[in-house]
């Protein structure tokens, strides 16, 4: 079905198209210059330069291991919705909250009424799309995400956070495809946590993608999709981008009770772990998801965004994911 | 009826002020084998020692040690068992928290104390009643990885047992109240008898009275009633899912210390002292329990900055003062 939509889209991508989910590796320059960003020893020009040059160099390297489908690699973000967070209306940032083990976020507080005030990550699609002949997503945090991980202070209800983000949202989603961008990621990781809110999930994806005539792509992960599947197959868009390594495939088995009838960009590779797997592994979970799904729904990603890995270890991922998925290809068409 | 403010369970670890840094350095100091094993334990019995007095400073009556030691609520306790090893990260329940998912690769065996010298250390630094905390043997189970070869149902009785013997060796270190985690149990009722058979392991073995069997992060009404069979001290709630339970235990009553969840200790917003003072007295009229806590819906380690972590303690303790006034003018 959404072979379809991606030639009406013009959008030329191999059968199982490799592709990553967002996040990169920030370069120890990078890292460098954000640090001395926030001791105020460089300014912000600086520190922009350097992000354009990491993004640069990411694309880059996109290229020379091959995959299909770019991202920008997001050097520009911290966490994924404190960036969005920061760029709109309605928002202020909390003390430190603790993430996991010495990890520790400012988490952002819906204050007002959450408003979009002007495009967020647009200047930096652009940038990237114009370095490459291949298409690069458009990438937004989702509205449901969004409202999960910030404190609410002025909303009556989650829901009604929700809704309200979706509106933000979907103008920088209408932004983005205005500007060209034919394939636009929504991440979504935290959209499993509460089943009992899928309804509202779902409508406030409707009122992102409304109007847009791009390939959706909606990423969701480390969640208990086995209390949202199937149904989280009504979310308005064209592929599932979901995490499967990490939990030993195990969805694989939900698929063969309910087949999945969108498109699916299924994780090859664990983002948690260290360990690069090598090409033959990857190569036989490509094997088993097309056992329950048909090649043209098929494409092949890391489990999620790469940044808690080395650029060593995020580049030798991708190498054997993009080796893997070839070989698949060359089998499949014979 | 006597009314009490509590802490729930975990205390934030840092601050945002620049002397809050402690523990996080020191973390970091530790993992770069910068420090030993010893001295960072020592440092993080500082941090104990803070947090408690931030505790006491913010007019709680029942204090924890803040879990400061802990790296979750699921890993830290399987240092002590054998046959257990650490996997990776996962999301714990419905947060943006992640706790280290456990693998039971034999038949689990205790190897070693986990939260008795925790609990003495605690102790030791004020002269305030510290609340204990574990985790239950369904949820530790539930949220593990079962390789044990043994059935789910005999791998939880055999963590209950493991689990019954931390909370044996709280019961004669002193400890009065233990708070006993079971979480996992709201999403999963059709296992109800699994649970309460393991968790009454730990009744039996550390005294039922001490023990206090609390959920949260799901709506407990459904199970209400039933949780009232359970032969414990205290039930503990979190209201931020039940917002009508209230409503219930007013209706059919309850005999055990109530926990009550009451300020949300995922969100910043504060709560008014008027709507929880409603709430207080609608259960105090109703019930025939004789202590009421008042406490956070959950640990407030994970998903509330310091400050405003102190502020929802110091919430809790002005509606304990506005109760103990309303009760003497009465």
């Amino acid at each position: 079905m959404s072979r379809s939509k991606l030639e009406r889209l013009k959008i030329n991508v191999p059968k199982l198209p490799t592709t990553a989910v967002g996040s990169y590796p920030k370069f120890p320059y990078l890292l460098e210059a954000r640090k001395n960003f926030q001791l105020g020893k460089i300014s912000r020009e600086e520190l922009f330069e350097l992000e354009k040059k990491a993004t640069r160099d990411w694309i880059s390297l996109q290229e020379e291991i091959g995959l299909d489908v770019l991202v920008d690699g997001e050097m520009y973000r911290g966490d994924m919705v404190t960036y969005f967070a920061e760029n709109m209306d309605g928002f202020a940032l909390s003390g430190l909250v603790r993430s996991y083990g010495n990890r520790y976020y400012r988490k952002p507080i819906i204050v007002g009424e959450v408003r979009w005030t002007g495009p967020i990550t647009v200047g930096w699609w652009k940038f990237a799309q114009e370095l490459t002949q291949k298409p690069v997503k458009g990438m937004v945090t989702g509205p449901y995400t969004m409202m999960d991980w910030s404190f609410n202070e002025f909303y009556p209800s989650r829901k009604d956070a929700c809704l309200a983000l979706a509106k933000a949202i979907h103008r920088e989603v209408k932004e983005l495809w205005r500007n060209g961008a034919k394939i636009i990621q929504i991440d979504e990781p935290a959209i499993s946590a509460r089943p009992e809110e899928l309804d509202f999930a779902i409508e406030a994806m409707k009122t992102v993608v409304e109007g847009v005539d791009a390939y959706f792509i909606v990423h969701i992960c480390y969640g208990a999709f086995e209390f949202i599947y199937p149904r989280m197959l009504e979310l308005p868009v064209d592929n599932f981008d979901l995490e499967m390594s990490n939990s030993s495939l195990d969805l694989v088995e939900l698929f063969r009770l309910h087949p999945f009838t969108k498109d699916i960009s299924f994780g090859v590779v664990d983002v948690h772990s260290h360990i690069v797997e090598d090409v033959e592994t990857i190569e036989q979970r490509i094997e088993k998801a097309l056992e329950v799904i048909k090649p043209e729904q098929l494409w092949i990603d890391p489990d999620c965004g790469m940044k808690t890995r080395t650029v060593q270890e995020a580049v030798g991922k991708l190498k054997n994911m993009v080796l893997a998925a070839r070989k698949v290809r060359e089998k499949i068409d014979g | 009826m006597e009314i009490f403010a509590a802490n729930h369970s975990s205390y934030p670890k840092i601050g945002d002020a620049p002397d809050q840094q402690t523990h996080r350095i020191a973390y970091a100091r530790w993992e770069r084998g910068e420090i030993s094993d010893e001295e960072f334990e020592k440092i993080q019995d500082l941090v104990v020692k803070d947090v408690i007095e931030e505790q006491k400073r913010a007019g709680i009556q029942i204090v924890t040690d803040g879990l400061i030691r802990w790296y979750d609520p699921i890993s830290h306790i399987a240092r002590g068992i054998d046959g257990c090893e650490i996997n990776g990260l996962l999301r714990f329940f419905d947060t943006n928290f992640y706790f280290r998912q456990p693998v039971l690769k034999n038949r689990p065996r205790r190897k070693q104390p986990v939260l008795l010298r925790e609990f003495e250390y605690a102790k030791s630094v004020t002269d305030m009643p510290v609340k204990a905390v574990m985790i239950g043997p369904y949820t530790f189970t539930k949220l593990s990885i079962n390789m044990s070869g043994l059935g789910f149902e005999d791998l939880v009785l055999e963590v209950g047992k493991i689990l019954a013997e931390e909370a044996k060796d709280l019961s004669k270190a002193g400890a009065e109240l233990i708070q006993v985690e079971e979480p996992a149990i709201l999403k999963n009722v059709n296992e109800f008898e699994i649970f309460k058979s393991a968790f009454e392991i730990i009744t039996k073995e550390a005294g039922e009275e001490r023990i206090i069997l609390t959920t949260y992060f799901g709506d407990v009404k459904p199970l209400y009633e039933r949780l009232l069979e359970i032969r414990v001290g205290g039930l503990g709630f979190d209201l931020t899912y039940s917002p009508n339970l209230p409503d219930l235990i007013a209706k059919v009553g309850c005999e055990k210390d109530i926990w009550l969840g009451i300020v949300d200790g995922r969100n910043t917003k504060m709560e008014r002292e008027e709507d929880i003072l409603r709430i207080v007295r609608k259960i105090a009229a109703n019930t025939e329990s004789r202590r009421i806590f008042l406490m956070p819906s959950c640990g407030l380690g994970e998903y509330l900055p310091r400050k405003v972590a102190f502020k929802k303690l110091v919430l809790l303790s002005k509606v304990v003062e506005r109760w103990k006034n309303e009760q003497e003018q009465a």
